[in-house]
């Protein structure tokens, strides 16, 4: 026999979990998502505007590098800032973990066998007018990740313009 | 015969309540969010693995777009009124309340000096189309310090407040050249220290 119930009845429950789960779910979501996307900033020191340069010390050979950004995320390295540009062993690379970060590393190599001290190593970057800027960030980031101590933005010199135009010659 | 009731404890509590709070705690925070302002000059940041944070205040922010153009901002409100104030004094343009209101309300600007008077008179819609050139940073070099404005918008930025930091917000395509233009014009000005704006990165890939 159907029964009808006529009783008092509450009000219906609703259960309330998933909806609290979702409720601290996005406030965690947001939490996080405005706080970890903060940037982050990279200083920079420059040389204050030397009144002569010429009375600085040239750089010894044996404990430089040279960077060359170029276009399309390429980077030319040679060692060594002669004058003269002559028996320049010019080669390239690339951004990745294998490229200029091996190519760094085993100058500190070379320079610590030579000198007893790897941060005797002084990097010259020098970027090409038409590189990216994200590259110099890379390039910088690269000198903190390779603990290189003495590093430098400069300007290139006439040698670096001509390797940059053999370079296009040769690419093409 | 009667029957004999069981009586049980519920062992569901009431959520309720502690849906409420979690909704309330929610609106909350979405409400106190701060909308990003829309940006004259969209700029992409390079990312890099420096953890320094940007400080908070006292910032003077030299952004440089994709396409080399070149945008200044100064964070305080109060700063930007006395760097009005000076500008206007300068190159001889009056300036009146709205104008004020509106360049305190500029979180960057790139327009030469004189069209700015021409700028701060637009209506908010008429800014969002405008399109603005950028600041002039030399004629040809950033030593020309006749024309550089940069310069001089540094020199008086550091005037008016002697904390304030300098950050270069950079695009990750802009060239080379239009940074260093930008380093060169900070050089000029002795401004030696200053910071590159970066995205976060976890560590070495």
């Amino acid at each position: 026999m159907a029964e009808i119930n006529t009783g008092k009845k509450g009000a219906p429950r609703v259960d309330m979990t998933p909806m609290v789960d979702l409720g601290f779910l996005l406030i965690t979501f947001f939490i996080l998502a405005t706080t970890l996307s903060k940037p982050k900033a990279m200083q920079i020191i420059k040389p204050a505007k030397a009144e002569n340069e010429k009375d600085q010390p040239p750089l010894k050979k044996s404990k430089s590098l040279s960077l060359l950004l170029g276009e399309q995320d390429k980077i030319y390295w040679y060692v060594g800032s002669d004058e003269s540009g002559a028996g320049l062993t010019v080669d390239s690379t690339d951004f990745s973990k294998t490229g200029i970060r091996k190519v760094i590393l085993q100058r500190q190599q070379e320079v610590a066998q030579q000198w007893g001290d790897k941060d005797q190593l002084v990097v010259l970057i020098k970027s090409m007018p038409t590189a990216k800027y994200k590259d110099m960030v890379d390039i910088l980031d690269e000198m903190n990740i390779t603990h290189t101590k003495q590093y430098a933005l400069v300007d290139l010199d006439k040698n670096d313009t001509t390797i940059m135009e053999q370079v296009h010659t040769l690419g093409k | 015969m009667p029957k004999v009731k069981v009586h049980r404890a519920n062992p569901t509590t009431d959520m309720t309540a502690m849906c409420d709070v979690a909704f309330l705690l929610l609106t909350f925070f979405i409400l106190t969010a701060k909308f990003r302002p829309q940006e004259p000059l969209p700029v992409s940041i390079p990312s890099s693995t420096s953890q320094i944070l940007v400080p908070e205040k006292d910032i003077m922010l030299i952004s440089v777009g994709p396409d080399g153009r070149v945008f200044y901002g100064i964070d305080d409100h109060n700063t930007r009124i006395r760097l009005l104030d000076e500008l206007a004094k300068r190159n001889n343009f009056t300036v009146d309340g709205a104008m004020q209101k509106n360049f305190s309300n500029m979180d960057q600007f790139g327009v030469p000096i004189n069209q700015l008077p021409a700028l701060l008179r637009l209506s908010s819609d008429e800014l969002n189309k405008f399109k603005q050139p950028g600041i002039q940073i030399g004629k040809d070099s950033p030593k020309d310090s006749t024309k550089n404005e940069l310069a001089d918008l540094v020199r008086f930025g550091r005037f008016l407040n002697p904390q304030i930091r300098i950050a270069v917000k950079g695009d990750k395509d802009s060239q080379y050249k239009s940074i260093d233009k930008v380093v060169e014009t900070l050089r000029e000005t002795n401004t030696n220290v200053f910071n590159l704006i970066t995205a976060g990165k976890s560590g070495p890939e």
